[in-house]
């Protein structure tokens, strides 16, 4: 009884199709490669795609990774950071959009526009674009975030095309970061004319039109975003002509990009990573300060009754036991290798206070030791924690469940501080929940990880005793006015923030545990690469791509 | 009694029946004593020698914190297995339960209930769950099994509900109805039995969907929390080290492979054995 | 006929409200708040909030959140995302083609092949092929999809370079390039997904046709056909599949949820903007307005499965609709 394939027509039909379907698998192929090697192009993967590129539109969850990768690429700053990233002071910065500065006294700066500069519809730029521009941004309701960054400058005038004239509510030392970092100048000609709140839903929110080296060409949704070159460019053409920045939200989908050759960058290789996409020679890894430092904060009050100090945290002798228990150095390396380092206070590796600022301490298990039992900690039952008056040195670390870092590094934590004696019981949030307990104050220790400006003055919101960001309760008056000092530039900032950062640690309010440098790939056809620490691409413009691919490139 | 006796019998001499049944057993037991003879698989001996390949002293190698991937893929048996039995109990109880009132009883309440099993079988599974789990923050085991077996009744109901509608024309049903039986006794003497045959395939057959939704949930942070080890947890980890140390999530996968298989091939022998038709 | 029809009408649209209140309470009882998630890295002041609370309707009490979304609904509105500030309708049809197309070919090929090894194994029943080919269509409907996309991209996409790891399409093809060539280049991109989905539920398929096709063969009528002489070709093809085809209208209305729920896992592994991709990320940011909408798309998409599954029995088995 047998019954093999219908019959012997279908049969060399089905043979028929295949040897069809491989014919013109391979034409295809052949005519992609030969389609694409035009233009020269990079693709970049990311993590979260462009929605609305727009200075004043990147409120609430517009105010993205995504969003903010291309923006720097759309719209040009009226002066960008200097290679230290030096946010005091008018010297170290460099002329972007306005081609110099002048102070006329402590509390008004003028910038001069450079002539060439020209929106990408042609119309030149002109002082009428940054008042606009900050007509708006200082409008609370519809940029509250961006109002409040800007809130110490007080008026923006155009002095004929070219000039334009900030005053600030009072002399302090980031006048000029302010003016020129948070937002860049929008085209007034296009946008003047539409309300502000019906900009984001306008077909400029979809189709930008900016100012900057390289220009919109299209947003394919859930896949990936074009910029094309801006030939006449008036600080120079960018050499790659294409841009691609494409999404995948799953790391691991991320990675293999990277590796099966889809993709010529990525930005943060998470560290398990590092070592494979070393050992892929057509990519260059590329180490560079990171703007973000993981820390435990310890709550000083009790997560039931906030009016009550921690039973166990509010002795800060406990907290600096915790702090000299953790092998900190050991427990960087085992999560970043040699990509990490232990900081001192909460300041990452882009924070330009960081030089100035000493090491951090190592552990001394000893002392560790010798400060708990000086707090009345004493192990009685022998089960290994350590316990005081029938209460057991239990604390619960919580941390989200969208990090694996903190998930990977909670663990050792677990581990050494179970050595002194210390009972850490971990709780993985998922994010919303993880986000309002914290911000209600509803934890122990709190693993916290932090995403900085490159000014300073942000260290206010957490460590400040009214701070908006303080969620566990520190407060040193002494903090405070070294932090309000080093803003006002009373004295040199430097210092006073310094002095401040010791004050943190003598107090020992949160254990600062990692500040890592991230690790780029690119592709190395691609020359000249430079990432920026604040904006990974910004200086895409002058890279340059060698004529000859690189063996090895598969597709 | 003896109808699911000898049911299971002609299942066991069904050789892939058999197979399923003693990789099973394979899998119970080493999660039962693997434990206790295994390296602890939370420890971290060796941080910064961490994602070793498979070798002497580490059969299946070590994760990227350390860990003994044989030891947290027998500990994570212990837990899969214990999660999905548990649950799968849960949800043919509840699923017996439901489709007897709605089958004997009938009318209005049968009418309301299958209106329920409908609308709540018109959103797959895991959504329900996606969603169930976003509003218990922070879930103890016990409480995932009960989710997981609360959501899994449905597809069971309408079976045995239509076991009942056919037992209860049978000839003995009603002449136990007209000598005045108490319902409770016509349940238990005689619609439960002669469900109990559907009922364990569908149990067998549950346990190897419920792994699966395990380890789907656990994949995508919702699950069992660790360093609790978990089968879909270990491969949520490994997938950032998938390229560099692959090992770390295909013994994992593997492992749910292997236990679902068996727990299918033994459901399908006895399926076979209760409708012979299927053989 | 009609009648019936309208019955059945009915039915399915009280089990789809059964569905949405069903969700509708599921997801507002959740105690997180999908604002916070906005204060992830950056301070985000009380008054951010407040603004954003007021532009998405947080601050209403429940009972006016659900008349006013079923308001929506009707007109066809079904709010704003949270996360991506642009209308749920809008995104939910950006990305439903892409789910699709990764459905409609899972779909394609187990009616196919699917279906044909099921037959195959019928009409071998009890040989060694027959057992053969059921222990593979297990082993696959043991496997994690998610696992199994894991495996696939890493082995054929990184290591071996035979096809892409991820996404839908190269971005560096030029926009005016050819259909050919841009279906092409989606097809190349489409084969690991489809593959990984395929696994399991090609196995379902074969089991399901298996049998099927078994308790057909055994009928009066196709004994009695064999009896007569005719070839085994012509009994199998031409009379008994026609009968087995019943099961495979079940089959479809069946396939919607499961090739739903596995694409969570399969479109996020392989980056495929599908709805399920987008959906995860849903879950994850609470998106109120997206899940809601996301959700109540795959329960109307089965129960209109479901009721086009009972028209076509009915259209083919007339006891049906007077039963």
């Amino acid at each position: 009884m047998d019954l093999g394939p219908v019959s012997p027509v279908t049969r060399n039909m089905s043979r028929l199709a295949m040897i069809a379907a491989l014919a013109l698998g391979t034409t295809v192929q052949a005519g992609a490669q030969a389609e694409r090697r035009g233009a020269t192009g990079i693709v970049i993967v990311t993590g979260q795609q462009a929605t609305t590129p727009v200075p004043t539109l990147m409120e609430g969850a517009a105010n993205s990774v995504g969003n903010l990768d291309v923006v720097d690429q759309l719209f040009l700053r009226l002066a960008e950071f200097g290679p230290k990233l030096l946010t005091a002071g008018d010297r170290d910065f460099v002329p972007a959009l306005a081609r110099s500065w002048t102070r006329r006294d402590s509390t008004t700066l003028v910038f001069e526009l450079d002539p060439r500069a020209r929106w990408h519809d042609g119309v030149r730029v002109t002082a009428r674009d940054v008042v606009f521009t900050f007509s708006r941004a200082k409008n609370p309701d519809i940029a509250p975030r961006l109002s409040d960054l800007v809130r110490q400058i007080t008026s923006v005038t155009a002095e004929g095309d070219s000039r334009v004239v900030f005053r600030f509510a009072r002399p302090y030392a980031e006048q000029l970061y302010d003016a020129s970092y948070h937002v860049a100048p929008i085209p007034a000609h296009l946008l003047d004319s539409i309300p502000p709140d019906s900009v984001g839903h306008s077909s400029f929110a979809t189709n930008p039109v900016g100012n900057g080296p390289y220009r919109w060409v299209r947003s394919v949704p859930g896949q990936f975003v074009e910029l094309a070159a801006v030939p006449d460019f008036f600080l120079g053409k960018p050499k790659i002509e294409r841009v691609i920045l494409r999404t995948a939200a799953e790391p691991s989908a991320r990675i293999n990009l990277l590796l099966s050759g889809q993709a010529d960058a990525m930005d943060i290789i998470p560290p398990p990573f590092v070592g494979r996409v070393a050992s892929d020679t057509t990519l260059r890894l590329i180490s560079v300060p990171s703007s973000t430092m993981g820390y435990l904060l310890f709550n000083q009050h009790d997560p039931k009754n906030r009016s009550r100090p921690h039973p166990i945290l509010a002795d800060n002798r406990v907290r600096r036991a915790i702090t000299l228990g953790l092998d900190r150095g050991q427990l960087v390396q085992a999560v970043f290798g040699s990509q990490g380092m232990v900081p001192y206070g909460p300041v990452s590796q882009m924070l330009w206070i960081r030089q100035r600022s000493p090491r951090a301490e190592g552990p001394n298990i000893a002392e560790a030791r010798r400060l708990l039992a000086a707090t009345g900690w004493g192990d009685s039952d022998g089960d290994g924690t350590l316990d005081r008056e029938g209460r057991p040195l239990r604390l619960v670390l919580s941390l989200p469940t969208t990090s694996g870092i903190r998930r990977q590094m909670g663990l050792l934590i677990q581990e050494q501080l179970r050595r002194i004696g210390v009972q850490i019981e971990i709780q993985q949030l998922e994010f919303p929940i993880y986000i309002e307990r914290r911000s209600a104050g509803d934890f122990d220790v709190d693993f916290s990880a932090a995403n900085q400006d490159p000014s300073p003055s942000g260290l206010t919101q957490s460590w400040t005793c009214t701070g908006g960001s303080n969620v566990a309760g520190y407060c040193n008056r002494g903090v405070d006015s070294l932090m309000e000092q080093a803003i006002r530039g009373q004295g040199d900032p430097g210092e006073r923030w310094v002095a401040a950062l010791k004050q943190i640690e003598e107090d020992a309010a949160a254990t600062f545990l990692y500040a890592p440098a991230f690790t780029y790939a690119v592709n190395r056809r691609f020359r000249s690469v430079t990432i920026s620490p604040q904006s990974s691409w910004l200086t895409l413009r002058k890279w340059s791509v060698s004529p000859v691919p690189v063996a090895g490139r598969s597709q | 009694m003896t109808a699911l006796l000898d049911t299971l019998r002609a299942a066991w001499r069904n050789p892939r029946g058999r197979t399923g049944a003693l990789l099973l057993l394979i899998v119970v037991i080493a999660a039962v004593i693997g434990p206790a003879l295994l390296p602890d698989p939370l420890a971290q001996p060796d941080i910064l020698g961490a994602s070793r390949p498979p070798g002497l002293g580490h059969p299946f190698g070590t994760d990227q914190l350390s860990r003994d991937v044989l030891a947290r893929v027998v500990s994570g048996a212990r837990i899969s297995l214990g999660v999905a039995l548990l649950a799968v109990a849960l949800s043919v109880t509840l699923g017996a339960a439901v489709g007897i009132v709605a089958g004997y009883w009938g009318g209005a309440i049968d009418a309301a209930l299958m209106r329920l099993v409908d609308g709540a079988l018109a959103i797959p599974r895991l959504f329900i769950l996606l969603l169930v789990l976003a509003v218990w923050e922070r879930v103890p085991v016990l409480a995932l099994i009960l989710i997981i077996g609360v959501t899994g009744w449905f597809a069971t109901s309408r079976l045995v509900r239509g076991e009942v509608l056919r037992i209860r024309e049978e000839a003995y049903v009603r002449a136990a109805e007209a000598l005045g039986a108490r319902r409770r006794r016509i349940i238990f003497r005689h619609l439960l039995p002669n469900a109990l045959g559907p009922l364990l395939v569908a149990a067998t057959l549950g346990v190897g969907d419920v792994i699966l939704l395990e380890a789907g949930l656990s994949f995508l942070g919702l699950g069992i929390q660790p360093p609790a080890p978990s089968w879909g947890g270990m491969i949520l980890d490994s997938r950032e080290v998938m390229v560099s140390a692959p090992w770390a999530g295909i013994f994992p996968g593997l492992a749910i492979v292997i236990t679902v298989l068996s727990a299918n091939l033994f459901g399908d022998a006895l399926r076979d054995a209760v409708d012979p038709r299927s053989a | 006929m009609s009648g019936w029809l309208l019955r059945r009408g009915l039915q399915a649209v009280a089990t789809f409200a059964v569905a949405l209140a069903l969700l509708f309470i599921l997801m507002r009882a959740a105690p997180g708040d999908p604002l916070f998630r906005l204060s992830a890295d950056r301070p985000i002041s009380q008054k951010e909030i407040e603004v954003l609370r007021a532009r998405y309707g947080l601050n209403q009490p429940i009972g006016k959140q659900l008349a006013a979304f079923v308001g929506g609904l009707v007109r066809g509105d079904l709010g704003v995302s949270i996360e991506h500030g642009r209308p749920v309708t809008a995104l939910l049809a950006e990305r439903l083609p892409a789910t699709l197309l990764l459905g409609g070919s899972v779909l394609l090929l187990n009616f196919t092949v699917g279906l044909w090894l099921g037959v195959r194994q019928a009409v071998r029943h009890g040989r060694r092929e027959d057992r053969w080919l059921t222990t593979l269509s297990l082993t696959g409907y043991a496997m994690p999809s998610f696992w199994l996309g894991l495996v696939l991209a890493w082995l054929v996409g990184v290591e071996w370079r035979l096809l892409p790891a991820a996404g839908m399409q190269d971005p560096l093809l030029s926009p005016d390039a050819g259909f050919l060539t841009r279906a092409g280049d989606v097809l190349r991109h489409l084969v690991l997904p489809v593959l990984t989905l395929s696994v399991v539920s090609i196995a379902a398929t074969m089991r399901y046709q298996r049998v099927a096709m078994l308790e057909v063969l055994r009928l009066p009528y196709i004994v009695t056909a064999r009896a007569k002489g005719l070839p085994e070709r012509v009994v199998t093809w031409r009379h008994a599949w026609r009968n087995a085809l019943f099961p495979i209208i079940t089959l479809f209305g069946l396939w919607l949820p499961i090739l739903v729920t596995g694409s969570v896992f399969v479109e996020a592994v392989f980056a495929w903007p599908g709805l399920g991709s987008l959906a995860a990320g849903a879950v994850g940011s609470r998106d109120y307005p997206l899940l809601m909408g996301a959700s109540l798309l795959v329960a109307a998409l089965v129960v209109a499965g479901g009721f086009l599954t009972d028209v076509a029995y009915a259209l083919l088995d007339p006891r049906v609709r007077l039963g």
